[in-house]
């Protein structure tokens, strides 16, 4: 499987990028060129030099400090989203599978029906107009619209792994639903379940630069990409520079996990053609 | 229907944009008849007396509405309406002559009633007017005849006068008032055609206006919202003139281009670090004398708006005769802060939530505000808020540390004798100064009351006094008469020419 | 059949109904009061509770819940606290600029990925196919507003062919509001694009191998006449599928969008209505939204199950 997920390309690429963002992070967290967060008002403004690799911004913060640690903002919300809807999603998915057919699974399933109607990025706006803007809020309204889409691959999964004959022995056997779930079912959704998790990330990064370019998403002094896409667009005749680099992180950090969400889905299963 | 056939030419023009837009004429030269002023904001009703955005007096004041007195471009206060006003010795009766062949946009005569009928509606106890306090001194209003209005006051009030200057003392006719909102009827120099919200509003000049005719025949309001469209919409020649330009750094780019003229003038508003004095540790003069220290304000005026503040040291207006300079009165100097933070006994700093409202002004400095009392050991976490959560629950609610907030209003430092006002600041010396303002009824008595309140809140360091907005005005070359100053929020369109 | 639809209209309506209560009541709960803010620092308390009993806001929530669903049946939305004018006039105004900025990012998408997705399945394999599909995977990589920044940046900054922003209205000629749509159209078709390429390729690759596309190759249609006449029409029911159910995307993509280029469309009112604690135009808005994508959904959903029965009684399109 290694050697066959290693000869895929979009796999490859995928976790190299991924690697690569995950690294700066990691670097970011001990070291940056500059400290993200101390102004110098004197040198803002400035184009990339030596001294700034990627430039200044309007307050003289360095561009390229504040796109590392950038990078652990944005995994900080993709690991958070695709957690909560990991965690939640799937017990309410398999809770439903077990009981197909009943109340409790048609409520589970029209509540994520519901929640598809509601235009994620639109609903984001209300919640965090509501709960206030801010990092931790807009985790949380993404990491809610994470919820039904796990739901639903968890219970789709879920019911056919149930259907095989050794979870009926298992049953036969005495085993508790929950044994069952945690033992049987679980492990044979897992892979299912990464694949879907890696294409989560990628749109919860999306997502949380979308909010934050709107100015409810990461508050300042905290660097986030969307965020400093806001900022530039005022400066766009002056300092062009500002707008090219955070959008080409988020575009690069998303096309990462995208390509490796692919390369597993294929890797993973073979049979699976990509859509 | 239209829809469908709309898919055709939609189509068609999808093709010629492929073969390239260069092809399009570039954006037309603006006619000489028409003028187009672009602004930052856009105005949610055109009445001035239901709502307080500075928008609505910048479209319509001495636009379409006017007033009995009214504001000039230098901030002196001339007779609009009003041909004279004589006043009693004691300065309790006004009685005010109209100016003769007057008429509404709608055809209808200006009379004395009309004038009743105003002030009255605004003093009524369901009125929406933002300024009740022009009215409050009135005891009766009579209008003699056609043309005479006697208005007797309760008490003296030195400010009453000026007070009918402002857009919130309009005067509209008893049969259109109700439908000033949308469809404004006034009996200024221009009549309002139609609003695109969102995008523009259009006037077009009042032929049978009673002054000096207009040059200009059409007017055009656009609101563009976004520093960068405005700067792209001055360069394409979309705009004719912005009011007040909301990107600064812009200013060398614009200034380097033959075709703009670009001016750098003063708003009345004192732009302030609000700090809420009741609330712990806020309460205690170390700790705001500490953040006032903290505070390098030439350097929030060059980050966040280029240097084109003027700085002050206090809550008023350089532009005013009573102002004094108390700039150097509080220096920056972090390490007298950490002291005194220290003495207050907070040697290791303490937590705070900066709310700020959307000007980019607040934001821009805010988030220098943050770090410069970051230095300091002061942890602050900024917290944007819209309008209306700033009004809820910093201005009504007193719910907040620090704020950075204009206040754009004319001698407003009497909001420092007010109790309950949001700064939660209390002083009795203040508030005797305030009354004696009032009550003066000398310029010389007014002012030097005025000099003690600007002493006393800088004293106390109830706030930090950062700059007074610039007003950024940029105009096509060849276009006059813009104003230069904002001594109310306004750009009269009558006094514009081109060249 | 009936029962079929009959069961589908009931799940719609339920659906509605239950958007109109939740989105009426957070509404309700939202901080603020709306008189307050309209009348802005100096009022007094009096003046509040006057405008308050003006906008109505004295009456029950039960009645107002009822007034406004009945509103959107009358095309009486109530009046904005923000513009005081209707909103339906206000909604109305706006959608000149959103709906044709939507149906013109919806044709660039379709012609683009459904001409680029096709190509790539023809060639499959081949260097052009693989460069197309790295192209749409970076296409669905970039955020749709840095996208815009860029084409600003591009064309109305530094060639100038385009506004940076704003909209002239159509009654300046159809030629200027198109120019002025133009780049945010394509600002919005690029991820959508990229989905329907790729799709696309899936689908006619799929239908090349199906019994019938060898029989027409068999009977002497050369490649491109198979192409058109039997793959496409085949591939071209879960594509025109995705086109539909892409329309939630496309209209919360004109929220972000429409304030790159600071357009008067439905996305910019909502977001300043929301800000300006414009209440009554928020719930009106958001439930148009809303009961757009349901609609849109439920009728894709119907569609299918009148097109392939065994879909009847299982969950509908669900993927």
């Amino acid at each position: 499987m290694i050697t066959r997920a290693l000869r895929h390309p979009s796999f490859v690429v995928g976790l190299a990028i991924t690697l690569l963002v995950v690294l700066v992070a990691v670097i970011a967290a001990f070291w940056t060129p500059h400290d993200a967060t101390a102004m110098r008002i004197s040198a803002r403004l400035r184009p990339p030099s030596a001294t700034n690799w990627f430039g200044t911004d309007q307050f003289g913060r360095d561009v390229l400090s504040m796109l590392m640690m950038g990078a652990r903002n944005a995994l900080l919300v993709g690991v958070v989203a695709v957690g909560i809807g990991l965690s939640i999603g799937v017990a309410l998915g398999m809770v439903a599978a077990t009981r197909e057919g009943s109340l409790l699974d048609e409520a589970i399933m029209r509540i994520c029906d519901f929640t598809f109607a509601f235009p994620a990025v639109l609903t984001a706006i209300l919640i965090l107009t509501f709960l206030g803007p801010g990092l931790v809020n807009a985790i949380i309204a993404i990491g809610i619209f994470n919820i039904p889409v796990f739901a639903r691959i968890a219970r789709g999964a879920a019911l056919q792994v149930m259907a095989r004959d050794y979870i009926r022995a298992a049953r036969a056997a005495g085993r508790t639903t929950f044994g069952i779930l945690y033992r049987h079912v679980l492990p044979n959704i897992t892979g299912i379940l990464i694949v879907q998790a890696s294409v989560q990330f990628a749109l919860a990064i999306l997502a949380e630069a979308g909010l934050s370019y709107l100015g409810i998403g990461t508050q300042p002094p905290n660097p986030s990409w969307g965020r400093m896409l806001n900022d530039s667009q005022t400066f766009l005749s002056q300092a062009s520079y500002l707008a090219i680099f955070p959008g080409a992180a988020i575009a690069l950090a998303v096309l990462g996990f995208n390509l490796l969400g692919d390369g597993l889905r294929d890797v993973l299963d073979p049979k699976s053609k990509e859509r | 229907m239209q829809k469908s056939t709309r898919l055709g030419p939609f189509a068609a023009s999808l093709s010629l944009a492929v073969l390239g837009f260069s092809a399009l004429p570039a954006v037309a030269q603006a006619p000489k008849d028409s003028v187009t002023i672009c602004q930052t904001l856009e105005p949610p009703i055109l009445d001035p007396t239901g709502g307080a955005a500075a928008a609505i007096r910048e479209v319509t004041y001495d636009n379409v509405f006017e007033t009995l007195l009214a504001y000039n471009g230098e901030g002196r206060i001339e007779p609009r309406l009003a041909e004279k006003i004589d006043s009693s010795a004691d300065g309790l009766t006004h009685t005010i002559t109209l100016r003769s062949g007057v008429t509404f946009h709608d055809g209808a005569a200006l009379t004395a009633e009309d004038v009743k009928f105003s002030f009255e509606r605004a003093m009524a106890p369901d009125s929406k007017n933002s300024q009740k306090w022009i009215f409050a001194p009135i005891d009766r209003i009579e209008a003699r005849d056609a043309r005479t209005v006697v208005i007797t006051l309760k008490s003296f009030a030195g400010d009453f006068l000026d007070g009918l200057a402002w857009a919130d003392a309009t005067i509209f006719s008893a049969k259109s008032a109700d439908k000033a909102a949308t469809e404004p009827v006034g009996t200024g120099p221009y009549q309002f055609v139609r609003w695109n919200r969102g995008d523009r509003l259009l006037l077009k000049r009042n032929e049978n206006y009673w002054g000096k005719k207009p040059t200009i025949p059409n007017a055009t309001f656009r609101f563009i919202s976004d520093p960068q469209a405005q700067v792209a919409a001055l360069t394409a020649g979309d705009c004719d003139a912005h009011t007040n330009l909301s990107a600064p750094e812009a200013v060398p780019q614009l200034r380097a281009n033959a075709a703009l003229r670009v001016t750098i003038g003063r708003t009345e508003g004192e732009t302030i670090v609000a700090m809420n004095n009741s609330k712990p540790p806020f309460n205690n003069p170390k700790v705001r004398e500490a953040i006032s220290k903290a505070i390098d304000r030439s350097q929030v005026n060059e980050g966040a708006i280029s240097g084109f503040g003027t700085l002050i040291g206090t809550h008023f207006s350089p532009n005013h005769p009573a102002y004094v300079d108390l700039t150097g009165a509080v220096k920056y100097d972090p390490a007298a802060a950490k002291k005194l933070l220290a003495e207050a006994g907070f040697p290791n700093g303490f937590s705070v939530t900066l709310r700020l409202p959307p000007p980019a002004y607040a934001q821009r400095g805010g988030e220098i505000v943050a770090a410069m009392l970051g230095q300091v050991g002061i942890k602050v976490s900024i917290e944007p808020v819209q309008w209306a959560q700033w009004l809820e629950r910093v201005y009504r609610q007193r719910d907040y540390d620090l704020t950075i907030v204009a206040h754009v209003e004319p001698l407003d430092i009497n909001i420092y004798a007010r109790d309950g006002y949001y700064f939660g600041y209390n002083s009795e010396a203040v508030k005797a100064a305030v009354a004696r303002t009032k009550s003066a009824k000398t310029e010389a008595e007014r002012n030097a009351a005025y000099q003690e309140a600007q002493r006393l809140i800088t004293a106390d360091h109830a706030n930090v006094y950062l700059f007074m907005l610039p007003k950024i005005t940029v105009s096509r070359a060849g276009l006059t008469g813009m104003w230069t100053n904002w001594p109310v929020p306004a750009n009269p369109l009558a006094a514009l020419s081109w060249q | 059949m009936i029962s079929f639809l009959a069961r589908r209209l009931v799940t719609l309506l339920t659906t509605l109904l239950v958007a109109a209560i939740v989105i009426f009541g957070v509404t309700e709960i939202l901080p603020g009061d709306p008189a307050a803010v309209m009348l802005g620092l100096t009022a007094t308390p009096e003046t509040v509770a006057a405008l308050r009993t003006e906008l109505g806001l004295d009456a029950p929530a039960f009645q107002r819940f009822f007034g406004w669903i009945i509103g959107f049946f009358t095309g009486d939305l109530g009046i904005s606290y923000a513009y005081r004018v209707p909103v339906a006039g206000l909604i109305a105004e706006r959608l000149q600029v959103t709906l044709p900025l939507a149906l013109m990012a919806s044709f660039l998408a379709a012609t683009l990925g459904i001409t680029l997705g096709a190509l790539a399945a023809s060639r499959a394999n081949s260097l052009v196919d693989s460069a197309l599909m790295a192209s749409a995977q970076v296409g669905l990589a970039i955020p749709n507003f840095w996208f815009g920044i860029l084409m600003v940046l591009l064309f109305s900054i530094t060639l100038g062919w385009f506004p940076a922003g704003g909209f002239p209205g159509w009654e300046t000629g159809f030629l200027n509001g198109f120019h002025a749509l133009f780049l945010p159209a394509c600002a919005l078709a690029l991820p959508q694009a990229a989905v329907l390429a790729r799709l696309t390729r899936t689908a006619v690759l799929e239908a090349l191998g199906e019994d019938f596309v060898r029989t027409a190759r068999a009977k002497g249609l050369n490649a491109g006449q198979t192409l058109r006449r039997h793959v496409l029409r085949n591939a071209m029911v879960p594509v025109v599928t995705m086109l539909a159910l892409q329309f939630s995307f496309l209209i919360t993509g004109t929220i972000i969008i429409e304030n790159v280029f600071a357009l008067p469309g439905l996305g910019r009112l909502i977001f300043q209505s929301v800000g300006g604690h414009d209440l009554v135009t928020v719930k009106s808005l958001v439930m148009i939204y809303v009961g757009a994508v349901i609609l849109v959904n439920a009728l894709v959903d119907m569609a299918y199950g009148l097109i392939d029965p065994r879909l009847r009684f299982g969950r509908g399109v669900g993927r």
